[in-house]
């Protein structure tokens, strides 16, 4: 019970985060600075930071009148200047085409300019800013969605929030939409935040909400950890850099990936919520200590601390936390054959294929030279090998030849571009980083390929992989 | 009558006999003590609330209507509020509109309400006086501007807030001891001063915040 309270002093409350972080290193020209975007996106952008383009902007009524709705491209974004917590923020993702200026929304519904039109007013009215003062409305461009993202993210862009104090970035997490969230990467709003290894870029621990520790994303079987974010080092050095040039010492970088610009940054945050620390299971008070009094040269330098001093330890971290092994793309495995037959070989690990495969010679080594000289035999030029006959196909194979070739498991319709195929399946053990796995594995041909074994997704769901791992 | 002076310290005598009546002074006095443990609820508790203005004002509106009707105005204004949010969604209106049509809104259930208690023979529930009234009618505002900013659900926490350091405050002003001992001792009031200076620079974690980090505090070591 002590303990627990002693751990408390790891962790920054609200209490804290006012008081000795934002009061002293975030003054009110910063903090007017990161609340008014507009204003803080010319200023990024003039520092050679990426932002979204800006479109347009209304700040009248006046002006509103006078819009030309033409101007408007057939995808964007329209924002209130000083809105916080995502909110009234309205995307389009494209435009009707019969139609004169009418927008279709994420959700496939309709939007007129007359709709825009209201929406704007309430922007100008100060409905969704921060002391419901009147405000600026303006457009930009959409962001395009990472594929990566894709099976995590629900309908908006998922962005990646840095914590920066004395030039080194302190913690980051992934922020991903989700149906909850109504599509805002916003965690009060039931986002999910992605807790991040500061050294590698690789996702840990998530939460979504306020408080619900979760390791899928939801009503999927995608895990949330081992996400491994591209552009790494370019993000903390603009988080950094964003630090630098807008003098807010405790700085909340929101930085999102677009899939053709790459990283841009989005917003500065004078105010960064404490949650974050929940997304890493970490105390960002202990790391604030770490890194107060620093003296820190170059935005590189700052970088390079705060990887080296908040990261590192992913791997036995990560596996402590996920209970999964972290494995690189290549590794040895035993495969055990029919008869308790052992054979060591080097695997692929590809998380694009389905299922795992192994070469026809090494197949016979473990004592499938039958099954593989009887496949051989079948005609297979019957079929038709399209995805839609895949059942009926495999129906067929089976009734016919399951009792005529031995340890026939199965068989596997592969589709694939180099060319289709049908290929036997049987049943192998593969151990793999020291644990065991029952798989069944098609044969093929791979005499020419590097690896005479891949090990597809269906048998990687107790790994992680690391792309960097040797 | 709230409080009575006749057992009162020099100050007290002295102001009363001025002419002020001892209902003021004392509530003036028991200003002070309300907002700090306002202040402290929020920065050692933990319970956000609308601000300080609004649980103190509903405190002193709670003097006014009895305990009983005024939980039950509060309770209705805010179950309006809500239901209001729903009806005026789709419309798209401006802030202040909207507002006017729930503030509109409002009013018609508490007439409603106050119908029904006199016909219940209810009468203290008709005869709440209307200033109090307004005062709690008016956290409709807030209310509002919590869904808006903060979203529904948490606009409901805050007004649950709001209600649970309203009866602390009311429970600790209604107190008979503390009301005496400010008659006799007036100055005692200031002793909020220092445990406001106190509070002020407090930077520990608030108790929410033990129950909101507890999956980090579990499973740091």
């Amino acid at each position: 019970m002590l303990k627990f309270f002693e751990n408390g002093k790891k962790i920054l409350g609200m209490n804290s985060r006012n008081l000795s972080y934002i009061r002293p290193c975030n003054l009110s020209k910063a903090k007017r600075l990161a609340d008014d975007k507009i204003l803080s996106k010319k200023f990024l952008k003039k520092a050679g930071i990426p932002v979204p383009k800006m479109i347009a902007k209304i700040s009248s009524s006046n002006a509103l009148e006078k819009f030309d709705w033409n101007v408007l491209p057939s995808s964007f974004a329209l924002k209130p200047s000083r809105g916080f917590g995502g909110e009234g923020i309205l995307v389009v993702y494209g435009k009707k085409k019969d139609a004169d200026n009418v927008w279709i929304k994420a959700d496939g519904s309709l939007i007129t300019a007359e709709d825009l039109k209201n929406h704007v007013r309430n922007i100008l009215d100060g409905s969704f800013s921060l002391a419901g003062v009147s405000d600026t409305a303006f457009f930009e461009e959409r962001l395009k969605l990472l594929k990566l993202f894709k099976p995590y993210a629900f309908k908006g862009i998922p962005d990646i929030r840095v914590i920066v104090y004395n030039k080194v970035p302190v913690m980051a997490m992934l922020r991903l939409p989700t149906r909850d969230s109504g599509g805002k990467a916003n965690l009060q709003q039931g986002a999910i935040g992605a807790g991040i290894d500061l050294a590698s870029g690789i996702t840990t621990t998530a939460v979504q909400g306020k408080f619900k520790i979760i390791e899928y994303a939801p009503e999927t079987r995608f895990l949330l950890s081992g996400i491994k974010i591209p552009y790494w080092a370019d993000i903390l050095k603009l988080a950094v850099q964003a630090q630098e040039i807008s003098g807010l010492g405790f700085l909340g970088a929101d930085i999102a990936i677009d899939k053709d610009l790459g990283p841009v940054f989005l917003e500065l945050n004078a105010r960064p919520g404490l949650s974050i620390q929940i997304a890493n299971l970490a105390g960002l008070k202990e790391r604030l200590n770490r890194v107060q009094g620093l003296d820190i040269k170059t935005i590189e330098r700052g970088v390079k601390v705060g990887q080296n001093l908040f990261g590192g330890e992913i791997e036995e971290g990560l596996e402590e936390i996920s209970g999964r092994k972290v494995i690189g793309t290549a590794e040895k495995v035993k495969l055990i054959g029919k008869d308790g037959k052992e054979i060591e070989a080097e695997a692929r690990i590809d998380t694009g294929a389905h299922s795992s495969s192994i070469d026809a010679d090494l197949a016979e080594q473990l004592g499938f030279e039958k099954t593989v000289e009887e496949f051989k035999k079948i005609d297979t030029s019957g079929y038709i090998l399209r995805p839609e006959n895949e059942a009926i196909i495999k129906k067929d194979f089976i009734e016919k030849y399951k009792m005529q070739i031995p340890d026939l498991a199965d068989v596997a319709v592969i589709f694939s571009s180099s060319g289709s195929s049908i290929r036997p399946v049987v049943k192998v053990n593969i151990i793999m980083d020291h644990i065991e796995l029952i798989s069944s594995c098609n044969i093929t041909n791979r005499t020419d390929l590097k690896y005479p074994i891949i090990i597809g997704k269906r048998n990687l769901g107790k790994f992680l992989i690391d792309v960097n791992k040797k | 009558m709230y409080a009575n002076c006749q057992n009162a310290g020099l100050i007290i005598n002295f102001i009363t006999g001025q002419g002020v009546p001892c209902d003021t002074v004392v509530l003036l006095l028991m200003f002070p003590i309300i907002a700090t443990i306002i202040a402290f609820l929020r920065q050692i508790v933990g319970i956000k609330a609308f601000g300080i203005y609004t649980p103190s004002i509903v405190i002193f509106a709670l003097l006014g209507t009895g305990l009983k009707y005024g939980v039950a105005i509060f309770v209705s204004v805010i179950l309006v509020g809500m239901v209001a949010r729903f009806l005026l969604k789709g419309l798209r209106l401006l802030y202040l509109p909207r507002l006017a049509i729930t503030l509109s809104l409002v009013a018609f259930s508490i007439l409603v309400i106050l119908m029904t208690g006199g016909s219940l023979q209810r009468t203290g529930l008709a005869a709440v006086s209307i200033f109090p009234l307004l005062m709690i009618i008016i956290l409709v505002e807030k209310f509002i501007a919590a869904q808006i900013e903060k979203g529904g659900k948490t606009a409901m926490v805050l007004a649950l807030e709001t209600l649970i350091i309203s009866l602390v405050g009311y429970y600790v002003i209604k107190n008979g001891y503390l009301i005496k001992t400010v008659v006799l001792y007036p100055w005692i009031v200031l002793l909020t001063v220092p445990i406001n200076i106190f509070l002020g620079k407090w930077t520990g974690l608030r108790l929410s915040e033990y129950w909101r980090f507890r999956e980090i505090l579990k499973k740091s070591k």
